[in-house]
C-alpha cells in the first residue's frame, strides 16, 4: 500500500517546524516525497533540492563505484557521510537523511511483537516537526525478526502501545516505549527500555551497529567490509541486539545508521555467525549505540548520552536473563562506541565472538566495568579540559589545572624576557612537573604557565574563529548573465546560484540587484 | 563552481574520509566530484525556480578569466517570501553562456 499513515489535509503552515506532520512522519516511502516535503518546499526548497541532487549524483556514480570493485557498501558510506554533513551544516534544516532510501531507514520489529500503525498515535508520539524514516520492515522469520529502528537524528517518542505500520505493510505494535531524542544536533539518545522488548528473544543481543540489512550474500560483504572498517566511525550507532535473521534481511537500510565508516559492522560477523535473531535499533548518526559493536570508539562528548543511556538500560532488563544479556550487549556496545571508534573491527570481532549466550553472564560484568572506566576516564578528560579551559577556575582537583589556574590568576601581563626564555626552558619540567615546581620556583612556573596559556588560549580562540568565520561568511556561487556598470552604478543580472548566509542554504533562478 | 558550497563541501570532506580510509581511489573521487558538478548544475537549472532582488552597496570587484568576484556590503536580499540582510557578502559569478 502506498499510503501506510492516514493523511491529513495540511495547515498552511509556515515553516515546517510549526506544521504538525505527524500524520505524515511515518508516511515516508521509498523514493516517495512526504507532504511535509512538499511543505518544505513551500517552505524552503533547498533541502528537498539538495536531497535530489544527492540521490543524482549517488545514482551517477553507482556505476563508476561498480567499475571500480567498490562495494555498494561504500557507496552506501558515502551517502550516508554526506547527508549527515549536509545536516549539520544548518544550511537544511529539515533535511531528511531518512527519506532519500528506504534502506536507510528500516524498522524491524520483532516478529511477536504486533504492531499497527495508528496515526493518531504516532502523532502525539513524533515531534512536529520531524518526519520519521521509511519503515522498511525485513523480512520477519519464523523466529527471527529484526528490529531495527534507524532514525536520522530526529526526535522520536515511541511509547509502549504505539501500533506502527512497517511500509512493507507489517504491523508493528510497540510494547515498549521507545524514545529517540536528538541531543547535540547529531547525536541521538535513544533511550529505550529494550528489555521489554527483547524479552521475546532468549538469546543475547548482537550488538550490531550500523550494520545494514542485507542479503545473505551482502552481509558476508558486510562482515568483510566490517573487517576493514576500522575509523571513519563519526557516530556511532545505537543497536540493540534483537532477534535478527540474517535471511531475512533484505534491506540495507540499516546504512543509515552507519556513520561513515560504519565501523560497527562488527556486528555483520556476529549475525553471521549468531543464529538467533537480534533486534537492531540504529539510528543514524546517533552517537549512542546503546549497543556497540565492540569498537573502541573514544566519543567524550557522546560519551555523557550513552553513559545515561547505559543507565536506563540496566535499569530495565536486569532482571531478566534475556534482556540482561542484551542489555550486556547495549553496554558494551556504549563501551565501545564511546571508546575508540578508530579501532579495527578486527579486535572487536574477537570479542564479540565471545559474547556468545554461553558468555554472556561473564561479558556483562567486564563490559559494566569498561563502561565504568570509560565513563570516568571521559569524565576526567571532560574535567581536565574544563579546568584548562576556565580561566580562574581555582579548583585544584587537577594538579595541571590548579596550577594553571592560579597562574592565570596571578599573572597579569608581568612576563620578562628573561624569565622567558627561563620559562621555556623549564616548559617542559613544568608541563610535567605539578606541585613541586609551583612550590618551588612560584614565578618561573607561572610565567611559563603564562605563557602556555596564551598559546593554548590562542589555540581553542583560533579554532572557534576559524570555524565561525568560515561558517558566516556569506557566499554566493552563481553564474551571470550580464553584468552592466554606469559610472559608480553596478547591476547585477544573475542566475542559478546557492547562497549561503550564515550557514543557512539559499537558491535561486535568477537575482537582480544593484549596487553602487 | 559549486563544490565551495555546503553540499559541495560536504561532499568533498565525505570522500575525503573515504579516500583515507582506502575505501575508494583518488581518481574515483574525483569522478564523484564531476559527476557532482553535472548533477548540482542540472538541478540548478532544472528545479529551481524562484527569483531573487538585492541591493546594496559594492565594496570591491573583481574580473578574471570570466569570473566575476564582487564583494558587497550592508545587502538585502529580498525574496517573495523572505528578506535577507547581512553586511557583508561575496559573490562569485562565472559566464552562464
Amino acid at each position: 500500500m502506498n499510503s501506510l499513515y492516514s493523511r491529513q489535509p495540511e495547515p498552511p503552515f509556515k515553516t515546517c517546524l510549526e506544521r504538525p506532520r505527524l500524520h505524515r512522519v511515518l508516511r515516508r516511502r521509498e523514493g516517495e516525497v512526504p507532504d511535509g516535503a512538499t511543505v518544505m518546499a513551500y517552505v524552503n526548497p533547498v533541502p528537498k533540492l539538495y536531497k535530489s541532487v544527492i540521490e543524482d549524483v549517488i545514482e551517477g556514480v553507482r556505476d563508476l563505484f561498480a567499475e571500480e570493485g567498490i562495494e555498494e557498501q561504500v557507496l552506501k558510506d558515502l551517502k550516508q557521510l554526506w547527508e549527515a554533513k549536509v545536516l549539520q551544516s544548518k544550511a537544511t534544516e529539515d533535511f531528511f537523511r531518512n527519506s532519500i532510501h528506504s534502506p536507510l531507514f528500516t524498522l524491524q520489529l520483532p516478529h511477536s511483537l504486533h504492531q499497527t500503525l495508528q496515526s493518531s498515535t504516532a502523532s502525539l508520539v513524533i515531534p512536529a516537526g520531524r518526519t520519521l524514516p521509511n519503515f522498511t520492515t525485513t523480512e520477519l522469520g519464523a523466529s527471527n525478526s529484526s528490529a531495527n529502528f534507524a532514525f536520522p537524528g530526529y526526535p522520536i517518542h515511541v511509547p509502549a502501545g504505539v501500533t506502527l505500520q512497517t511500509a512493507s505493510g507489517h504491523l508493528y505494535k510497540v510494547n515498549v516505549p521507545i524514545m529517540v531524542t536528538q541531543t547535540s544536533g547529531r547525536a541521538n539518545v535513544l533511550q529505550h527500555p529494550v528489555q521489554q522488548v527483547f524479552q521475546q528473544f532468549g538469546q543475547p543481543s548482537i550488538i550490531h551497529t550500523g550494520i545494514p540489512r542485507l542479503t545473505p550474500c551482502s552481509l558476508q560483504a558486510t562482515t568483510e567490509k566490517s573487517q576493514r572498517m576500522e575509523t571513519m566511525l563519526q557516530q556511532p550507532t545505537i543497536l540493540y541486539p534483537g532477534t535478527v535473521d540474517r535471511k531475512h534481511l533484505e534491506n540495507a537500510t540499516s546504512d543509515i545508521l552507519i556513520p561513515p565508516g560504519n565501523e560497527h559492522k562488527i556486528t555483520c560477523e556476529a549475525l553471521l555467525s549468531s543464529p538467533k535473531s537480534s533486534q537492531f535499533i540504529s539510528l543514524p548518526s546517533v552517537a549512542f549505540p546503546p549497543q556497540v559493536s565492540q569498537l573502541e570508539c573514544n566519543m567524550e562528548p557522546v560519551l555523557g548520552v550513552p553513559a545515561g543511556m547505559t543507565q536506563n538500560l540496566h535499569g530495565g532488563p536486569l532482571s531478566m536473563d534475556p534482556q540482561g544479556a542484551l542489555h550486556q550487549h547495549m553496554s558494551d556496545v556504549q563501551l565501545h562506541v564511546l571508546k575508540h571508534r578508530m579501532f579495527g573491527c578486527d579486535s572487536m570481532k574477537q570479542p564479540r565472538n565471545t559474547e556468545e549466550p554461553s558468555g554472556l553472564p561473564d561479558s556483562e560484568k567486564d563490559s559494566n566495568s569498561h563502561m565504568d572506566l570509560s565513563v570516568q576516564v571521559t569524565d576526567d578528560d571532560i574535567n581536565e579540559i574544563i579546568q584548562i579551559d576556565g580561566a580562574g577556575d581555582t579548583s585544584s582537583n587537577d594538579e595541571i589545572g590548579s596550577t594553571r589556574d592560579i597562574d592565570e590568576n596571578e599573572f597579569l601581563g608581568t612576563i620578562d624576557a628573561g624569565s622567558l626564555k627561563v620559562l621555556e626552558e623549564e616548559a617542559d619540567s613544568i608541563s610535567n612537573e605539578d606541585s613541586t615546581v609551583n612550590s618551588s620556583d612560584n614565578e618561573d612556573p607561572q610565567i611559563d604557565v603564562v605563557e602556555e596559556d596564551p598559546l593554548n588560549s590562542g589555540d581553542d580562540v583560533s579554532e572557534q574563529d576559524v570555524p565561525d568565520l568560515f561558517d558566516t561568511d556569506n557566499v554566493i556561487v552563481c553564474q551571470y548573465d550580464k553584468i552592466h556598470r554606469s559610472k559608480n552604478k553596478w547591476k547585477f543580472y544573475l542566475k542559478d546560484g546557492v547562497m549561503c548566509f550564515g550557514g543557512r542554504d539559499y537558491v535561486f533562478a535568477k537575482a537582480i540587484g544593484d549596487a553602487e | 563552481l559549486y563544490r565551495n558550497t555546503t553540499l559541495g563541501n560536504s561532499l568533498q570532506e565525505s570522500l575525503d574520509e573515504l579516500i583515507q580510509s582506502q575505501q575508494i581511489t583518488p581518481q574515483l573521487a574525483l569522478q564523484v566530484l564531476l559527476q557532482f558538478d553535472k548533477a548540482i548544475n542540472s538541478a540548478l537549472a532544472q528545479r529551481v525556480r524562484n527569483r531573487v532582488n538585492f541591493r546594496g552597496s559594492l565594496n570591491t570587484y573583481r574580473f578574471c578569466d570570466n569570473v566575476w568576484t564582487f564583494v558587497l556590503n550592508d545587502v538585502e536580499f529580498r525574496e517573495v517570501t523572505e528578506l535577507i540582510k547581512v553586511d557583508k557578502v561575496k559573490i562569485v559569478a562565472c559566464d552562464g553562456k
